[in-house]
């Protein structure tokens, strides 16, 4: 379980962060909807341990991360979380293999290559980045977090840099992987459609939570009218 | 507007431009002057003379050629690293149709930091010169040597260089850009050629990165390797050179070393740094340790550096065992020449210390790096 106290963020004289309330239960797929420059992405950096806050503190089950040190931090998300970003910052000289590589040692897990064919690309394992389609490149991001194996995927708006149809394609493999495994999502995203795949929504507006609710039924990545 | 912020890198190559310059002035003006006055010298001061014009040459080559060359070099590669990192901004110019030689005519900069480089150079130089050649002569064994201007050397030193460079940085961007749009703006575009070499997908992230890291710039292999030779050659030379020749000769050379390995060293491991920001801040993401991406990043080079040192130490023997055996063989009261095992020791040690403390302070640079600045970035 995550939970989050009154965390506050400021860049220079602008408060982005004003007092942030929330609690993620284990297994949940939650959603953080927002227009852009809401402060999203601060707020899902705070919370999965990558920017300290202000103020404020996060809780890991019982444990507070908001007072760890730079190392501690580090092994924090070593242990426990996995990202995947809109830009998808793979490793330019290394092949995808060698890329999803870089999230499995960390867990010392020897069962990669699974992953990567759970994704679709079993047949690109020599490929570079390069040489391969947005939507690929998007997908070795998500093999490489969850090689990982976290308890929490953190996702920054995954599908920004795609089109509809390879975005789609993407968001299926991340709902789909979610299915199959129950572990815990926290997705950035802008598009309200996007959000109604989600089990809870959290919607912020100018650096508050406006609402969290519950959708009754998630939809899959082609019922929603995107 | 495609440079700026470009001012700092901009000044090391002018600031070795200058020192080259400045040693291969004092140096080739002597010589030129020393010719002047070549009917005046009497049979007994000719053994002297002789040995006074062929030092003055081994000096301007080892030195200020060794200087000249690396400069050049470097401006090369910078120049290259540095139209190859701007790429994408060459390709959405290209994209707004802009023309090729509009774009290409923004890099006659390059020109300008050799043209201020070499100007300062040869003007320290010739402020120089009245004591150098004081001193050249202090034991009053040849005629006064009367201090003259050589045009030639502003010609070969100064301007030469100054066109070369901007025509190189020109050039280089007109040939980039005869490439399509598409692929300059695709970042990191592999050719074929490229991917040729054998791909190990089975081992460990750390070895196989640390490896890609020295594979994917190889130039920096070269730049490394050099900074120690520099070093290793230069130091060693001037601390045992001490019996040999004048104690100016000796500090020039422990100057030249000392700023050709540093400046070298310097500009490398920045690169290095710079070029592997995106993986750096991807692995601290994930929660490899800081130890982890130094290890990964900076340790390769290491042997390399230690590889250059030890070329250097035999280069810099070779070289003065040939002084002494040849250009000095037909002088009387010629020092012997032995393999300095003190100097080769202070100067080892030295180079540990700085390669060391060098890596110390790039692992906190490393530190600083976060993923923030590279979402910013785009
Ligand atoms: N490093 C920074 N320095 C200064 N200001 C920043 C920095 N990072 C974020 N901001 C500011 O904080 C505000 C919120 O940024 P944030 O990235 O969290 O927004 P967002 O909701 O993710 O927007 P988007 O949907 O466009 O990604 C913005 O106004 C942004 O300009
Ligand atoms: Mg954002």
């Amino acid at each position: 379980m995550i939970k989050a106290k009154e965390i506050t963020k400021s860049y220079g004289r602008e408060q982005v962060l004003k007092g942030i309330n929330l609690q993620i239960n284990d297994g949940d797929f939650a959603v953080i909807l927002g227009a852009s420059g809401s402060g999203k992405s601060t707020l899902l950096n705070a919370i999965s341990g990558l920017e300290r806050p202000d103020g404020g503190s996060i809780f890991y089950d019982n444990s507070d991360i908001s007072g760890l040190s730079d190392d501690e931090l580090t092994k924090f998300r070593k242990n426990n979380v996995g990202f995947i970003f809109q830009q998808y910052y793979l490793l330019p000289n290394m092949t995808v293999s060698q890329n999803v590589r870089m999230g499995a040692d960390l867990a010392q897990n020897s069962e990669y290559q699974s992953i990567i064919e759970a994704v679709g690309l079993g047949g690109k394992l020599n490929s570079y980045p390069s040489e391969l389609s947005g939507g690929e490149q998007q997908r070795v991001s998500i093999a490489r977090a969850l090689a990982k194996q976290p308890r929490v995927l953190f996702l920054d708006e995954p599908t920004g840099a795609l089109d509809e149809e390879t975005g789609r394609q993407v968001l299926d493999y991340i709902i789909k992987l979610w299915n199959d495994k129950q572990f815990t999502i926290v997705m950035v995203t802008h598009n309200a459609n996007i959000a109604e795949t989600a089990k809870t929504v959290i919607r912020m507006k100018s650096g508050k939570i406006a609402e969290i609710y519950t959708n009754d039924t998630q939809k899959n990545s082609y019922e929603i009218g995107w | 507007m495609i440079i700026k912020k470009q001012g700092v890198k901009l000044m090391i190559p002018a600031i070795m431009a200058a020192c080259a310059v400045f040693i291969c002035a004092l140096f080739l003006n002597y010589r030129q002057d020393l010719l002047l006055i070549e009917s005046q010298i009497i049979p007994e001061q000719s053994v002297y003379f002789e040995a006074m014009k062929t030092t003055s040459v081994v000096v301007c080559a080892v030195a200020g050629g060794c200087l000249l060359i690396t400069t050049a070099i470097m401006l090369i590669f910078y120049v290259k690293h540095y139209i190859d990192t701007h790429k994408k901004q060459l390709g959405i110019l290209k994209a707004l149709g802009y023309s090729r030689v509009k774009i290409a005519a923004n890099f006659w900069i390059f020109g300008v930091s050799v043209l201020i480089g070499t100007s300062v150079g040869l003007c320290g130089a010739f402020c120089f010169m009245p004591w150098f050649y004081d001193i050249q002569n202090k034991d009053k064994l040849l005629p006064e040597v009367t201090l003259g201007f050589h045009a030639e050397l502003l010609v070969f030193l100064v301007i030469l260089p100054t066109v070369f460079f901007m025509a190189l940085g020109i050039v280089y961007a007109i040939f980039k850009l005869k490439m399509p749009v598409l692929m300059l703006i695709k970042e990191n575009f592999r050719s074929k050629a490229r991917r040729t070499g054998h791909i190990n997908n089975d081992g460990l992230f750390l070895e196989n990165l640390k490896k890609t890291t020295l594979k994917s710039r190889k130039s920096l292999i070269f730049f490394l390797m050099f900074a120690s030779f520099c070093y290793g050659a230069m130091t060693q030379m001037s601390l045992s050179m001490n019996d040999l020749a004048s104690p100016v000769m000796g500090g020039m050379m422990l100057f030249i070393g000392l700023l050709l390995g540093f400046v070298t060293l310097f500009l490398a491991v920045t690169t290095v740094v710079d070029s592997n920001t995106q993986t750096i801040a991807m692995m601290k993401v994930f929660g490899y340790s800081q130890t982890d991406c130094k290890h990964a990043i900076l340790d390769g080079y290491r042997p390399l550096s230690y590889i250059g040192f030890g070329i250097g130490t035999v280069y810099q023997y070779a070289l003065l065992r040939i002084m002494v055996d040849v250009v000095f063989a037909d002088m009387e009261n010629v020092p012997t020449y032995e393999f300095d095992f003190a100097a080769m020791f202070t100067s080892l040690v030295s180079f540990v210390i700085i390669y060391e403390i060098f890596m110390v302070a790039y692992s906190a640079k490393i530190k600083k790096i976060t993923v923030k600045e590279i979402m910013l970035r785009e």
